[in-house]
């Protein structure tokens, strides 16, 4: 197998799903996508979170906010299947099912004037559904927060020019919004000018790092997201997240452009290494014993491993919420829900696996690129690989690793075809480090977007009290109040150490105690708004027949995937876990198992009185 | 109104100088902004900032411009 053909089997199914699959069917025929029907944006007009957006600038902010960590690290540590399966995996995720939530999950919101997945929920699955779905993607939010404080406030600390680049960012952001809202400058304009400061500005911070600690970093971080969430889209949001996308788009280009440069060489990595892994890959704490156990059945496992590269339920919520408020045409919605989604799968399927299945073993791609052992070992080592000690991408600790040693090599040795290979090493230090920003900006768009989805959920949560007691609900739900509350409980979580349950010698991060379940309960969304938006096309849009099915089976499919994973975590890794975590992580599953049945049911009752009506 | 605006003029000058003063001089006489391992008065002015400039021209320029007001207004026929 070579990459080139690896690239093009790629992108041909991407082109084709595109086309077909979400144009000719989903837009066509399921959703019956018109542009003449005003969208929330236009209706609901408020000039802070309804307000319409170019969809090229929407594409961004979307893509931007839907790509957080998980399709870079997921794939990197599902690698330990070998990596086809993995590709596999996420192909048919994106095409199937991670495409299809996102795409109807922004056209159900926008046909219901803009609310959460979870709120459409009652309209085909009852009250008691709506509210139990809304409590527990607030609080998957909070869990998102902790964890996304924790990393980026340990990335800021660890490499502190990407913490001078994440602050210069943000004034030339604000600049692009003035001038292309205030002074009228066009978005092509704008954008050029945008983007001549930016990469100057980034140039420079890399020799101008920022020093402060972790915890500092915490509560930075925290108060950021408190004002980044109550301020209005077009003023932060769109021109950041619009601008931060052309960041991941290069990103995403040099990893498609790579495999052209090297079209013939061998992938040094094994298709499929084994179906059964270690219980580490699907998410058991380090150290202990499911950890080390062969537990990780590529099936129905490998949802929890790969999350966002292939699917999502973050996803559904960020299309039914910052993204439908957005929608300036129907018509838009399928470049940026379908092609969103499809672009993140590009980012797991061309930037993560095909770079590993390239460079996975050192020797091997070595002697692909005709480098000498000594040259290729010299290189990995300014990036702190020791080839004699670690072999192949697989021994890398950590998936971040895993992944800025593939891409950086892969690129080095394509590159260095052009600039010559006396530059390989430099350039290899260069795409590693390019790598690394990538994925903190991956990181701080999505931290941006889930605590204004916190409020937004936050909000839905409590329109009950509205007609009883509308002062108080006017307290509750302002968006200065509810945009800190998520992050105040985050923050909390993410701030301070506590003795590892595993190795008492160690300190670990309060939340990793319950991020564990994080994936499961990621998945388990993604089910639940497969489901909503299926029974919300056929009961609501009385689609039926083979158009119904099309989207009923992945979602059947799917639901039973996550469930057999979730009770195969409840059985085989929580009992075995330590009291802390069996605590923290171990009641976060049983309570998405319940949860999982609880709605499963709603959903079959659905289901049988849309078949009556 | 005038108030508000003024204060977002303020807070917009005054992060602004902050921001060209941490990372122009201060960068180029020390070699960063801050000291690694702990929380320097420099790294702290450089993230109020961070944070400042967020709120600064928010306030100065007001929540909806007015382009937007008018496109919507027409493309609606409501009156914003």
């Amino acid at each position: 197998m070579v990459p080139i053909l690896v690239l093009l089997v790629v992108l041909l199914i991407y082109g084709l799903a595109y086309a077909f699959y979400g144009k000719r069917l989903l837009e066509q025929r399921v959703v019956r996508a018109d542009p003449k029907r005003l969208t929330p944006a236009w209706e609901k007009f408020d000039g802070v979170d309804y307000v319409p957006a170019n969809k090229y600038v929407l594409y961004g902010h979307h893509f931007a906010s839907i790509a957080g960590a998980g399709p870079i690290v997921g794939p990197a540590v599902a690698l330990a299947w070998g990596w086809l399966l993995p590709l596999v995996w996420v192909l048919f995720g994106n095409v199937f099912i991670g495409a299809v939530h996102d795409y109807t999950s922004i056209m159900a919101s926008v046909r219901h004037g803009g609310v959460s997945i979870a709120t459409i929920s009652e309209s085909v699955m009852g009250r008691r559904a709506r509210y139990v779905f809304l409590t527990y993607v607030w609080f998957a939010f909070i869990l998102v927060l902790a964890a996304f404080f924790s990393v980026c406030a340990d990335t800021f600390t660890r490499v502190p020019t990407a913490a001078t680049v994440a602050i210069v960012y943000m004034p030339l952001a604000l600049l692009f919004g003035v001038m292309v809202y205030r002074l009228g400058i066009g978005v092509k304009l704008g954008t050029a000018i945008s983007l001549v400061l930016l990469v100057l500005a980034i140039a420079y911070s890399f020799y101008a790092p920022t020093y402060l600690t972790y915890e500092a970093w915490v509560v930075v971080l925290a108060l950021y997201s408190i004002v980044a969430a109550a301020l209005p889209v077009w003023y932060l949001l769109q021109p950041r997240d619009y601008l931060n996308a052309y960041l991941l788009w290069t990103f995403v280009i040099l990893a498609i452009l790579a495999p052209l440069m090297i079209p013939v060489f061998r992938l040094t990595g094994p298709a499929i290494r084994s179906f059964v892994v270690t219980g580490a890959v699907v998410g058991a704490p380090a150290g202990t014993p499911p950890a080390g156990a062969p537990i990780g059945w590529f099936w129905p496992m490998v949802p929890l491993t790969i999350a966002c590269g292939a699917l999502s339920g973050f996803h559904s919520v960020v299309g039914s919420g910052t993204t439908s408020k957005q929608l300036s045409s129907e018509l838009d919605a399928l470049l940026v829900g379908y092609g969103g989604m499809l672009t993140e799968g590009a980012v797991s399927s061309l930037a993560v696996i095909l770079p590993a299945a390239i460079a996975w073993d050192f020797a091997a791609l070595a002697q692909n690129a005709g480098i000498s052992a000594d040259v290729m070992s010299g290189a990995l080592a300014r990036i702190d690989v020791n080839m004699t000690k670690t072999p192949n991408i697989l021994g890398l600790v950590g998936a971040p690793a895993r992944f800025y040693t593939a891409y950086g090599l892969t690129q080095a040795v394509a590159w260095s075809r052009v600039f010559g290979m006396e530059m390989f090493s430099d350039l290899l230090v260069g795409f590693s480090t390019f790598a690394a920003w990538a994925l903190t900006a991956f990181m701080l768009t999505t931290l941006d977007t889930a605590n204004r989805l916190s409020r937004y959920v936050w909000v839905e949560l409590f329109d009950w009290l509205k007609p009883r007691t509308p002062r108080l609900h006017r307290v509750l739900t302002n968006r200065w109040f509810a945009s800190t509350i998520a992050v105040l409980i985050g923050a909390t979580l993410a701030y301070p150490s506590i003795v590892d349950p595993v190795d008492p010698t160690r300190t670990i991060r309060a939340y990793s105690i319950l991020w564990p379940a994080f994936a499961g309960t990621n998945q388990l969304l993604a089910a639940l708004a497969l489901l909503t938006t299926t029974l919300w096309v056929y009961a609501i849009l009385r689609v039926r027949g083979g158009s119904a099915l099309l989207m009923l089976a992945p979602a059947a499919f799917l639901w039973t995937t996550v469930t057999l994973a979730l009770i195969i975590w409840l059985i085989f890794i929580v009992p075995h876990l330590p009291l802390l975590y069996m605590v923290g992580t171990g009641s976060i599953v049983a309570a998405s198992v319940a949860l999982d049945v609880l709605l499963i049911s709603l959903f079959v009752r659905g289901l049988r009185m849309a078949r009556k009506a | 109104m005038m108030r508000r605006k003024a204060l977002g003029t303020i807070i917009t000058v005054i992060t602004v100088i902050i921001m060209l003063y941490e990372l122009f001089y201060v960068n180029i006489t020390k070699g960063g902004i801050g000291v690694k391992g702990a929380v320097s008065i420099d790294a702290a002015l450089l993230a109020s900032a961070f944070i400042l400039i967020l709120i600064g021209p928010w306030l100065w320029l007001g929540e909806v411009p007015v382009a937007i007001k008018k496109f919507v207004e027409a493309k609606t026929g409501r009156r914003l």
